[in-house]
Parts: C-alpha cells; sequence; structure tokens
C-alpha cells in the first residue's frame, strides 16, 4: 500500500467521523424540571375525630431531583379561581405521610421517570367546629448549586394539588349564596337597568355569585335570553366550587372563555334586533333553592347599517344634484 | 469492497451508539365517580333590587356520610375525569455569565404547564432577595428606564436603557399579563425577603395541552458594581384551581 493510499484512507476515515460527529451528536441540554401530581383537587366532606388516607402519585418527568413534600393553607386570591397560599401552616386538620420512607419537609430523590405515590394521612381531631379549611399538597424542588465566579439566578419548582375540608358533626352544611353581581358589560345605558348595543356588536355578560356561608359552594344553573320575536337561548353555568367566604366569576357555555382582564361569564354573539331580556337562574343541588339574578335589559338596532345607507343615500343624492347642477 | 464492509462496521456501530432512547408516553386515565348530592333545604329566601338570597342546610351524600364518617371526591367534577397536572421549567439554571458595565446579560427559561383541555391554573413568581453577593453586595431590581417608563412588580415597562441598572424579567407566550406589549418590557420580581406576596406570571381558565411561556431574565450593571458572584433563587409555584 503506497503512502498517497494510506493517506487516502486516512482523510475518507476522518471526514466520515467528521461527518458523523454532527449529525449523531446529542443535544446539550440545560437542567430541566417536569413534574406532575394527581389528582389535582381533592374535596373531603368529614366528621370530626376521623381520619382517612389519600394516595397522590408524584411523577418526575424531568431530569433526576430532589423533592421536598409540604402543605400549607390557601385563601381564594379572586374572582376567577386564583389562589393565595399563605406562608405558615395553620388550622386543625393534622397531615403526615403514611410512607415509611417520606415524611414531610424531608427532601427525597425522584429519578427520571419514576413515580412516588404519596400516602397523605388526614386526621381531624375531636371537637373542632363546623367550618371549611382549604390546603395545597406542594412537592418543590430544591434548586441546583450555585455556580462561583458568573452571575446567576437559580429557578425553584414548586407543584400543588388543592384539598377542600369540610368539617360536619351532623352532616349538615351552610348553603348561603348570593348574586354579587348579575350585569352586561359596554353598550350604551339607557338608565340604570337598560343597554342600547348595536346589531352586530358582542354582548359580554357577567355573573358572580358570592359565598356568604361557612362551607363552600358550587352553582348550577342557567342564563337564559328572551328575544322580543319569541326567541330564547340558555346557556348552561359551569359548575364549580365557590370558597366559603368568597365570591366566583361564573362562566356559561357556549363561550365559557373567561377573559382574564375583560372578566366575562358569557359573550353573546350574533345578530340582535328589539328588546332582550336576560335572566340567571342558579341551584346548589338537589332540592335546594332557586336564586335568580334580576332580569336585565338590552336593546339593539342595526345603527352600523342604517349609518351606512344614509351615508350611502347622502353621497348619492349628492352625486345627482351636483350633476344636474 | 474492503470499504464497504469497513462502511458498513462503521454504520451499525453508530447506530447502536447514537440510537435515541425511546420513551413509552402513559396513555392510562382513572375515570372520575360522581357522588349524588343530596341537599335538604331548612333555609329561607331573602330578596333585594339586584338579586335574591337564598340561605339553607343540607347534607352532602348523607348515607355515605354516616356511614363512614367521611365523603372524598378527586378531581374536578366538571372534567368528568382525573386529569395529572404537570409542571415543566425547561432551565433551572439562569446564567448571566460574567456581568460587563452597561452590557445587559440575559438568559431564558421556558415554562409550560399542561392540564388536559380544560382547568384553570396559576404560576407564581417571587425572588428570594435581590442578586447579592456573598458579601452582601447587592444588584438593585429593576426600575426600567425609569421617568415615564418607571416598572413595578405589577407593571411592566420597557427597559432597553444601557444606562438603567437593575436585575428583571420579561415574559412571551401563553396565558400572560397583557402589560409585557413586547420583548422589551420588563418587571422586576416580588422579593420575599422584604414581605412582598407572589405575582401571577401565568394563569388561564382554559388550559390546552401545552401552555407555554418564555421567561427572560435579564440584568444591567454600572461600572461601579463591585465584582462577585451575584445570586439569588426564583421561586415558580404551579397550581390547579379549586
Amino acid at each position: 500500500m503506497t503512502n498517497k493510499q494510506i493517506g487516502f484512507k486516512f482523510f475518507f476515515l476522518f471526514l466520515y467521523l467528521f461527518i458523523f460527529l454532527f449529525f449523531y451528536s446529542g443535544n446539550v441540554r440545560a437542567q430541566q424540571v417536569s413534574l406532575s401530581i394527581s389528582p389535582p383537587l381533592l374535596e373531603l366532606f368529614i366528621k370530626p375525630g376521623k381520619s382517612i388516607m389519600v394516595a397522590y402519585n408524584l411523577k418526575n418527568y424531568g431530569d433526576p431531583i430532589f423533592l421536598n413534600l409540604k402543605i400549607l393553607p390557601f385563601e381564594a386570591k379572586d374572582e376567577l379561581g386564583n389562589i393565595r397560599i399563605k406562608q405558615e401552616f395553620e388550622g386543625p386538620v393534622r397531615f403526615d405521610l403514611d410512607n415509611s420512607d417520606l415524611k414531610l419537609d424531608q427532601p427525597f430523590f425522584l429519578k427520571t421517570n419514576d413515580t412516588q405515590q404519596i400516602l397523605l394521612r388526614i386526621r381531624i381531631p375531636e371537637n373542632i367546629t363546623d367550618g371549611d379549611f382549604y390546603y395545597s399538597l406542594l412537592a418543590e424542588t430544591i434548586p441546583p448549586t450555585a455556580s462561583e465566579g458568573i452571575g446567576s439566578a437559580r429557578t425553584k419548582a414548586t407543584i400543588g394539588s388543592n384539598i377542600l375540608i369540610t368539617i360536619s358533626n351532623s352532616g349538615d352544611v351552610e348553603i348561603k349564596p348570593k348574586i354579587a353581581l348579575f350585569s352586561i358589560q359596554g353598550g350604551l345605558p339607557l338608565n340604570k337597568e337598560v343597554k342600547i348595543f348595536d346589531s352586530s356588536d358582542k354582548i359580554p355578560i357577567i355573573l358572580t355569585v358570592a359565598n356568604k356561608g361557612k362551607n363552600m359552594i358550587r352553582p348550577e344553573g342557567q342564563i337564559n335570553l328572551k328575544g322580543n320575536f319569541g326567541e330564547t337561548a340558555k346557556y348552561d353555568i359551569i359548575s364549580k366550587n365557590i370558597l366559603a367566604g368568597s365570591e366566583r366569576l361564573m362562566e356559561a357555555t357556549p363561550s365559557a372563555q373567561i377573559d382574564y382582564d375583560n372578566k366575562n361569564t358569557l359573550v353573546l354573539s350574533g345578530f340582535f334586533i328589539g328588546k332582550y331580556n336576560l335572566s340567571a337562574q342558579i341551584t346548589f343541588g338537589e332540592n335546594s333553592p332557586t336564586i335568580f339574578g334580576s332580569t336585565i335589559i338590552f336593546y339593539a338596532f342595526p345603527f352600523k347599517i342604517a349609518g351606512g345607507i344614509l351615508l350611502a343615500l347622502i353621497t348619492v343624492i349628492f352625486i345627482i344634484k351636483k350633476k344636474k347642477g | 469492497m474492503k470499504y464497504f464492509f469497513v462502511l458498513l462496521i462503521l454504520n451499525s456501530s453508530f447506530l447502536i451508539f447514537n440510537l435515541n432512547q425511546a420513551n413509552a408516553v402513559p396513555m392510562d386515565s382513572s375515570r372520575f365517580k360522581i357522588e349524588s348530592a343530596n341537599v335538604s333545604v331548612t333555609g329561607g329566601n331573602k330578596s333585594s333590587d339586584s338579586y335574591k338570597l337564598s340561605d339553607t342546610v343540607g347534607q352532602l351524600a348523607a348515607g355515605q356520610f354516616l356511614s363512614n364518617g367521611y365523603v372524598v371526591k378527586a378531581g374536578f367534577q366538571y372534567l368528568y375525569s382525573i386529569i395529572p397536572f404537570r409542571f415543566s421549567i425547561s432551565n433551572t439554571n439562569i446564567n448571566f455569565g460574567a456581568l460587563a458595565p452597561n452590557s445587559p446579560s440575559t438568559d431564558t427559561t421556558n415554562l409550560t404547564v399542561h392540564f388536559g383541555d380544560v382547568g384553570n391554573y396559576q404560576v407564581t413568581a417571587i425572588e428570594n432577595g435581590p442578586l447579592k453577593t456573598q458579601s452582601g453586595n447587592v444588584i438593585s431590581d429593576t426600575a426600567c428606564n425609569g421617568g415615564g417608563y418607571t416598572c413595578n412588580e405589577s407593571i411592566a415597562k420597557v427597559w432597553t436603557s444601557t444606562t438603567s441598572y437593575g436585575f428583571g424579567y420579561n415574559i412571551t407566550g401563553d396565558d400572560i399579563p397583557n402589560d409585557f406589549i413586547d420583548t422589551t418590557y420588563f418587571r422586576p420580581f416580588p422579593d420575599l425577603t422584604t414581605g412582598e406576596l407572589p405575582i401571577t406570571i401565568m394563569t388561564n381558565n382554559n388550559v390546552r395541552k401545552n401552555r407555554r411561556s418564555t421567561l427572560t431574565f435579564k440584568t444591567n450593571v454600572s461600572s461601579v458594581q463591585p465584582a462577585g458572584s451575584y445570586q439569588t433563587i426564583i421561586s415558580f409555584v404551579a397550581t390547579p384551581s379549586y
């Protein structure tokens, strides 16, 4: 074999390895966290002196990580269903883990794609006054170690699952709702209760229910639309919990999209003409009393179309007059 | 022929050593059990001009409650299934490198929330103090460009000036606050050490498969900023609604 042939072989091998280095090299990844928890919500209706065990699944889809479990109370932050987690534990409910190898507030290791079953024991002491208590089971990561010599911000990820506990000695719950707000947004107000819209306008409706009782409630019902030509439409309210002493903006189908900034329950769209009545009807379970939102009225007229026709007519008359002149 | 043989061996070895890991996707789901509610009425109705108020005392699933002493429900009733709540952070170590005066340093991370098709969630953020060295030198939280462009923990403003110093973040993507108009808008993080409360940076009432946002961390220092390793911890808390 000549030197030229050997050189050619080396060159060929080098080229081959160089190409494959680019095509087959793995991606360099930053450390990532990806956790899932199930169930995301637990509702417990329990007598004082009782205790139950609930199984949660915590799965690690990200890199291997140290995690810490803790329980903190929370309260409703706003009427949109957001929560504010308190910094310190409070309340009479006692939480422990039934796992032999896990404890609350003690870090444990979870490998990639591993699932940790969390056996949460919830104990209600005797002689507790009836009422609601709201907590979050939180799994928080231990941040990575700091890099020396550079500026850096390390992130800590926490995932939570909410626990809603109603304590009742007799099994009775207090259902004390109030329609805090039922109104139409926008439009031209004719008076306090009547608004005027263009026929093609979208009509946003707000329905907020307040819970004045000491137990959480879950409203069901409809928003009804009735036109002056006998046309009717029903929009079902999506049943969601309202915590004790809080308010919640309801969602109704079919739109059922709460706009975080505009805060609507329902947006009516279509071509409206004439007078329309809107009413709300809400219940809180079988045999419970129904509460009614007062009827609100709006009128819709085709102002834009009429304006367009009028403008066209004026233009035509102007042109004709100009031609004649 | 020899070349082909060598090529074949090389190809086989690369294929064996460089095969990507195949990941199975869990496809199981647990069905939700709906407990029927039994509310017995012992209250009455009240009314005013704008609303009618009813109060009542009721019992929920009375039979089960009396026999067991408790009733448990898991998941969201209107979803009819138990959907796991999942939260991901793509980069947990935000690296600004060696900080140079009047030359902003940035790094990014992606936040992803997966919660089936429906379900309200929120992601909050708070810093465990400003960027600080072990000797106590601090990079203050940003006020953005200042003047009419002064930002705070709840209002984002433009931060483009290289002579405006501090530490802050921009967020783009799904379900973010609408004051982050574009990538030049920043806010400082609320500070846990001064008793500030976490701020909601992502929230939505109707979650699709993956809600994703990109968080850009930025810091800019002046020429009089003492040298050192400036560090802090940012806590992100993702929770479903109730």
